[in-house]
């Protein structure tokens, strides 16, 4: 717990937070202001915008530990407000709202808006209002309202406009009322878990790798790849036969143990800008010696997310250059199910996929060549390559959830 | 909807940042939040502690350094957009701040925040490209500076290693008769850019830079007009041949269906128009 004193409406509190609670929570829970609606909770809909020190934000993505010091303005402040008491009525007027759920955030972000000037015409309006969701209306009454009290608002007033931070509110000058039980300096070193080194890879595409057309079938993407490789086919063919040697060549996979008739456990780790997951599992590999071709059929589950990925990549290998070269044609189909499994968003594949399969191809290249690589652990044959899919996932995900721009 | 539970320290110092930074593995750098607090409240992200920068005075300061002004990690779009961060780029540093996303979210969400996250969606990253903007990089083993372009790896990845915190971005002051135009594709107001477009020349010295961008690879940047425009002169935007840039960004790698070409373009060709209106 960590003891913060913020100022809210008016009134100094002073409360014991877990840093985890968002303001949203903070003011319905603890101070029983439930004028502060929550909608996603990931700030996308705009119903829980507060005002901290005089600017709006989003109460559900900022935690209240971060509001120490800070002033916060709740929907419940603004009886005494003139630009809100135009606006409420305006509302009321205009049919700007049904159910209400938005309201109290919509109130909040118009008179923001007004104030700074930039409710001009229809237009601004609607995108100065864009990160305020409202189900009912269709916005019209919602314009029109905003409208109607800006027409007849002409000042603009910044009183604090030098004073205030160029960050985030509170900023460095803020009054600390921040204590934890643990001062920092008593901070327990922590035994630093063994890490598994996160694939690092070139910004470089590769260039004997290629990607094809991603398509959806019933629940499983499907992909497929061509990679190139610099040696004859026998040579590559014996290689990949060994799964412990291929699980080396793939960024962040490391095996439990020696492979028991094709049967291997492991984990892969995979890093995606703050994103980890570290996906445990099994594969078995299956070779069929006269066609030149292999199947791996994995899965794995991340623990923390409970997600669970199950892939299946099928590889066939053809003389290429004369026979100098050998050609590696990859496809797959993966598919998710838990909290990452819920979107996808096709795009990013080919980055990620083409990045990874590209260092894989490097990494072959050279083992096959004789010479060690210096690049950590990792596998085709546990089905990273279908792991890496899971980011486009995770990406997709996050995009459609957050739906904007960059923070 | 909850994360997970973490701890939570406010360094008042950088160096107070990079010893939390080393001691836990599990540590996240916390500036605005506007796209690790979703991250959080999601479990995409379960971090150990949070490290908030943001009452770390230099991190949020500007200075004139005089061919080029340092702004410091954790400044808003906001204050970018209010112009309380003084104007150096004929405006385009207003312009770029106030598309991003939403008041509620520029007023917390930071430049250092954005270009560390390296969204290849996100605005900053293909704004400042096109500007040759500076990373200043800090860490228990020294400070170090690099260029934007070399920063980015891929679609959220990075050059900034665990144990490093950006501290500030250069931004070169822009000649008097420099244009800069950007222009994002997005199918609602807000949202994560289909296609970005970003260009930035001055008809005095002749210098050129253009960046597309789409949704998932790194932003492609184009130093020269060659390749880009029919009659080779920068100064005429109808000049600009969509075909030719569709060509171009093929032959920079980028594997997209006809139509994400044909946005990029269309965003590289807005924003020359941008850059061209008075």
């Amino acid at each position: 717990m960590t003891r913060i004193a913020l100022t809210v409406n008016g009134t100094k509190v002073t409360r014991e937070v877990t840093p985890r609670t968002n303001l949203a929570d903070f003011l319905r829970e603890e101070l029983l202001l439930t004028g502060t609606h929550i909608g996603c909770e990931h700030g996308i809909c705009g119903a829980c915008t507060v005002v901290v020190d005089g600017e709006i934000a989003r109460s559900c993505i900022t935690y209240a530990v971060t509001c120490d010091g800070a002033e916060v303005r709740t929907i419940e402040n603004f009886d005494e407000d003139t630009l809100m008491a135009k606006l409420r009525q305006a509302f009321s007027e205009e049919h700007a709202l049904q159910c209400g759920y938005c309201t109290p955030g919509m109130l909040v972000a118009a008179r923001d808006l007004i104030r700074r000037g930039e409710a001009r015409d229809e237009e601004s309006i609607r995108i100065g209002m864009s990160g305020n969701l409202c189900r009912c209306t269709g916005y019209m009454g919602i314009v029109s309202a905003v409208a109607k009290v800006a027409g007849a608002y002409s000042e603009k007033a910044e009183p604090n406009a030098a004073t205030r931070t160029l960050g985030p509110a509170p900023g460095p000058d803020a009054p600390d009322g921040f204590a934890t039980e643990k001062p920092a300096s008593a901070r327990p070193a922590k035994a630093v878990k063994a890490e598994a080194a996160a694939p690092v890879l070139s910004s470089q595409r590769s260039a004997n790798v290629q990607t094809g057309e991603v398509t959806q079938e019933g629940k499983f993407t499907k992909l497929t790849q061509t990679i190139t490789v610099n040696h004859p086919r026998e040579d590559v063919w014996r290689y990949m036969a060994d799964i412990e040697k291929v699980a080396t060549c793939m960024p962040g996979v490391a095996l439990d143990g020696p492979p028991q008739e094709g049967h291997v456990d492991g984990r892969m780790l995979v890093k995606l800008g703050p994103i980890s997951a570290d996906l445990a599992g099994e594969a078995d590999v299956t070779r069929i010696e006269n066609e030149w071709r292999g199947i791996i059929e994995g899965k794995g589950r991340d623990a923390r997310s409970a997600s669970l990925a199950s892939g299946r990549v099928e590889y066939q290998l053809a003389e290429a250059e004369g026979g100098a070269a050998t050609q590696m044609s990859v496809s797959m189909a993966y598919s998710l199910a838990g909290p990452l499994a819920q979107f996808s968003r096709g795009a990013i594949v080919r980055d990620l996929v083409s990045r990874l399969a590209g260092a894989f191809a490097q990494n072959l290249e050279t083992r096959l060549s004789g010479r060690e690589s210096d690049t950590a652990p990792a596998a085709l044959d546990a089905g990273s390559l279908v792991f890496s899919v899971l980011w486009d996932h995770i990406k997709g995900f996050i995009s459609k959830l957050l739906g904007r721009g960059s923070d | 909807m909850k994360p997970v539970a973490f701890e939570y320290e406010r360094p008042r110092t950088i160096d107070a940042a990079l010893d939390l930074l080393g001691a836990e593995s599990n540590s996240k750098i916390l500036a605005g939040g506007q796209t690790l607090g979703p991250m959080l409240n999601l479990r995409l992200v379960q971090p150990g502690l949070l490290i908030d920068i943001t009452r770390i005075p230099e991190l949020v300061s500007v200075s004139d350094e005089g061919d080029a002004l340092k702004i410091g990690a954790c400044v808003t779009h906001a204050a970018i957009e209010d112009a309380r961060v003084e104007d150096h780029s004929n405006g385009y540093l207003r312009r770029v701040a106030s598309g991003i996303a939403y008041r509620a979210v520029r007023t917390r969400g930071t430049l250092g925040g954005s270009l560390s996250h390296a969204d290849p969606a996100a605005d900053w990253l293909s704004a400042l490209l096109v500007l040759k903007a500076e990373l200043e990089i800090t860490g228990l083993d020294g400070s170090r500076r690099v260029v934007l372009k070399n920063f980015v790896r891929g679609a959220m990845e990075t050059d900034l290693s665990p144990r490093e915190l950006l501290i500030a971005v250069h931004v070169p002051r822009s000649e008097k008769t420099a244009r800069h135009g950007y222009y994002k594709i997005c199918r609602k107001t807000g949202e994560f850019a289909d296609a970005i477009g970003a260009v930035s020349f001055d008809p005095g010295s002749g210098a050129f830079c253009m960046v597309a961008a789409g949704g998932s690879e790194q932003p492609v940047t184009f130093e020269s007009p060659e390749n880009l425009f029919s009659q080779g002169d920068p100064l005429d935007p109808d000049s600009f041949d969509m075909p030719m840039a569709m060509d171009a960004l093929r032959e920079a790698g980028i594997e997209a269906d006809n139509y994400e070409l044909q946005i990029r373009a269309v965003a590289m060709s807005r924003a020359m128009q941008d850059a061209m209106s008075p």
